[in-house]
């Protein structure tokens, strides 16, 4: 295959200084800045490497998936393939059209409307006119704004800025798409259209360098990249470089949910004493049909008083060897909310959840119990891998959206007091 | 540089676009909407008229003060709106700058763009007031063209300094608000400078001058500059013009660390 991308030696110095300065600055500044030396290393005081001596190459239709904690230069090197930034060393090479999902909504104006936004986000995506004009009902459709598009974008939500400038920059022809966390600004449902949209690109053999801290999206890489400090320490097949970053994040401290798990006296607060699942006439079930309903009952047991508690469940695919860092949203998940306000009295209850559409990836996925105290900070209570269940069919399609379960809940016990 | 005029080319449409953003964004919400464009150079205008009417006597070679005065007016609200605003354009788009490629020059370009419209509009008083001073343009009016780009590349060389400068010193846009305005009062703006002395050296240098005497020439047949101080013009502009890119080109590469 062609190659897409190629890095060779790039590195990237940043200064912790300030970055602009007045003139005075400058001027009084000047005997110095002629004294002062690089180090060994070529950095001046305050400055360090963002990037360091790193080169890759990617063929053309690849996804690479960069991972690495924070501060570690991801952002750093999409920013120097898009070319708004130019390395100190080395040469970064990209054939064809570079566009990024990394600012949405570039240069929308909060004081002009939906329509006139389009036009100016498009050019500054590359698009011309007439392309904008052809597209403009697509993207409309796309974003599903279309009663507001003479409205200015100002009095928009997030949600719709968002939806809009999302609209905008999918409909931008691109042969290498550099995707940054940014799309995480987005509901669960948004993001997942983004992600959809993402492989949809991909299978028509667009390029894609994606940085993400999901890790469901970093699997479905075809090769991943993990930085750590601004070098490279590995590129893999992304299970194996997953494995690696979440090793180097959990020495760091970068804990596991377990670890803030709370216990009184050896015993926690609150705990879930088992969990039913349940087809839509009570049965128990062991597979999930896609489109049918679920009901989840959870019996839990509260030792010492709390503050709303909540309780919560997340089905996680088997084959994620991840349990921490991913975002459980991603995730099939439901909670109890405010549901059981008030009603944090010790003793033992039962609370019921019914999700009348179950969407979610085909395969076994492990269940995930957690209890939260009301703010939903910390877990009292966790336990992964509590059960598993087979989910039958894939649902991959346009509308897929694992949040939009319309979620009932019950209390069954004890008797509801107000 | 044919290359950057290409690449520059090629991205037109996000000028105009931005342009068009620029003035939209500008007039939206005003009463008076493009109007503003003319309000500030006719103020001024009436205000020097006065001035010069009743205060101090200034001999302006046959041509009406009022007409005079708007003719250099307009010429120098062009000349000035470009600056300053080119000075702001990068610092006040960094969401742009910093995350989102095209040719940096386009920003510039557009703030060019959008000051030519705020000209167009306050150019159709000037006919206006020429109608109603009775003075038509002679053949001379053929050279408009050339003069409006001895202008702008002027202009334009300046835009693309100022725009990285003010990116490495904010104080930049400061200075320039007080430098246009006293650059102003040393120009032809609002009345003749004498071509003898120690003026022949500063006309020399000040190619805004021989600018505004040209714009005066073509439009109202005013005597003519002289041909070497608007050949000294045109080679400072071009120079400018030359120079600003080079540096614009150098700069750039820190655009994206620094906006």
């Amino acid at each position: 295959m062609p190659v897409a991308v190629e890095l060779k030696g790039v590195s990237k110095r940043f200064s912790r200084g300030p970055r602009t300065r007045t003139l005075v600055d400058a001027v009084l500044g000047w005997p110095r800045r002629l004294m002062r030396r690089r180090s060994e290393d070529g950095l001046l005081e305050h400055e360090f490497w963002a990037l360091r001596d790193l080169s890759f190459q990617l063929e053309k239709g690849a996804m690479l998936g960069v991972i690495g904690p924070n501060g570690s230069g991801k952002s750093t090197l999409l920013k120097l393939l898009f070319r708004i930034l130019r390395p100190e060393t080395g040469q970064v090479t990209t054939v064809g059209r570079v566009g990024g999902l990394i600012e949405l909504g570039a240069g929308f104006h909060p004081y002009l409307s939906g329509r006139e936004n389009v036009f100016i986000n498009g050019a500054i995506l590359g698009l011309r006119q007439r392309e904008i004009r052809q597209r403009y009902d697509s993207i409309v459709d796309f974003s599903g704004l279309r009663e507001f598009m003479d409205m200015p974008v100002k009095n928009y939500s997030s949600g719709m800025y968002a939806r809009l400038a999302f609209a905008v920059a999918a409909h931008a022809e691109v042969d290498v798409l550099l995707v940054d966390e940014v799309l995480a600004v987005g509901g669960a449902s948004f993001q997942m259209k983004c992600y959809d949209w993402m492989a949809r690109r991909r299978k028509q053999g667009v390029t894609i360098v994606c940085v993400s801290h999901n890790m469901y999206v970093i699997n479905s890489a075809s090769r991943c990249l993990f930085l750590a400090d601004g070098e490279k320490q590995l590129e893999d097949d992304p299970p194996r470089a997953i494995e690696r970053y979440l090793e180097t994040v959990q020495a760091r401290g970068e804990a596991s949910l377990h670890m803030f798990t709370e216990a009184v006296g050896g015993q926690p607060r609150a705990e879930i004493l088992r969990v039913e699942l349940l087809d839509g006439q009570g049965n128990e079930l062991k597979t999930l049909e896609h489109d049918s309903t679920l009901l989840i009952r959870f019996h839990y047991l509260i030792r010492e008083e709390l503050e709303c508690p909540i309780m919560a469940l997340t089905l996680q695919p088997d084959d994620a060897r991840f349990p921490v860092q991913v975002p459980s949203h991603y995730f099939f998940h439901v909670a109890s909310g405010t549901l059981l306000k008030h009603r944090g009295q010790p003793g033992e209850g039962v609370v019921e959840v019914e999700v009348p559409q179950v969407r979610l990836p085909v395969g076994t996925h492990r269940v995930n119990l957690y209890c939260f105290n009301g703010s939903m900070t910390h877990p009292i209570w966790v336990k992964e891998g509590a059960t598993r269940i087979e989910v039958l069919r894939p649902i991959w399609s346009d509308r897929l959206s694992l949040m939009d379960h319309r979620q009932q809940w019950r209390v069954l016990a004890p008797e509801q007091q107000r | 540089m044919l290359a950057d005029v290409k690449e520059t080319w090629r991205y037109r449409e996000l000028i105009v676009a931005l342009a068009m953003r620029e003035v939209r964004v500008r007039y939206k919400h005003a009463l008076l909407g493009i109007g503003w464009a003319v309000i500030m150079p006719l103020v001024l205008m009436l205000v020097f008229t006065e001035i010069f009417s009743r205060v101090a006597s200034i001999s302006t070679g046959g041509i009406p003060y009022p007409l005079f005065a708007y003719t250099g007016l307009l010429a120098w609200q062009l000349h000035a709106n470009i600056i300053q605003g080119a000075s702001r354009c990068l610092s006040d788009n960094s969401n742009l700058v910093t995350k989102v490629y095209f040719p940096r020059q386009v920003l510039p370009a557009s703030v060019v763009l959008s000051a030519l419209v705020d000209f167009a509009v306050a150019a159709l008083l000037l006919a206006g007031l020429m109608a109603v001073h009775r003075v038509t343009p002679g053949w001379q009016v053929a050279f408009v063209p050339l003069v409006l780009a001895l202008q702008l590349s002027l202009a334009s060389g300046l835009a693309l300094f100022v725009s990285a400068a003010n990116l490495f010193y904010r104080d930049v846009q400061f200075i320039l608000q007080v430098g246009v305005q006293l650059w102003m009062f040393a120009s032809s703006v609002l009345y003749p400078l004498p071509s003898q002395g120690v003026f022949a050296w500063v006309n020399l240098l000040n190619p805004m001058t021989p600018i505004l005497d040209a714009w005066r020439y073509t439009l109202l047949g005013a005597p003519a500059p002289r041909p070497e101080s608007l050949a000294a013009a045109a080679g400072l502009s071009l120079l400018t013009l030359v120079l600003g890119w080079a540096w614009f080109r150098r700069a750039e590469a820190r655009f994206g660390e620094l906006a």
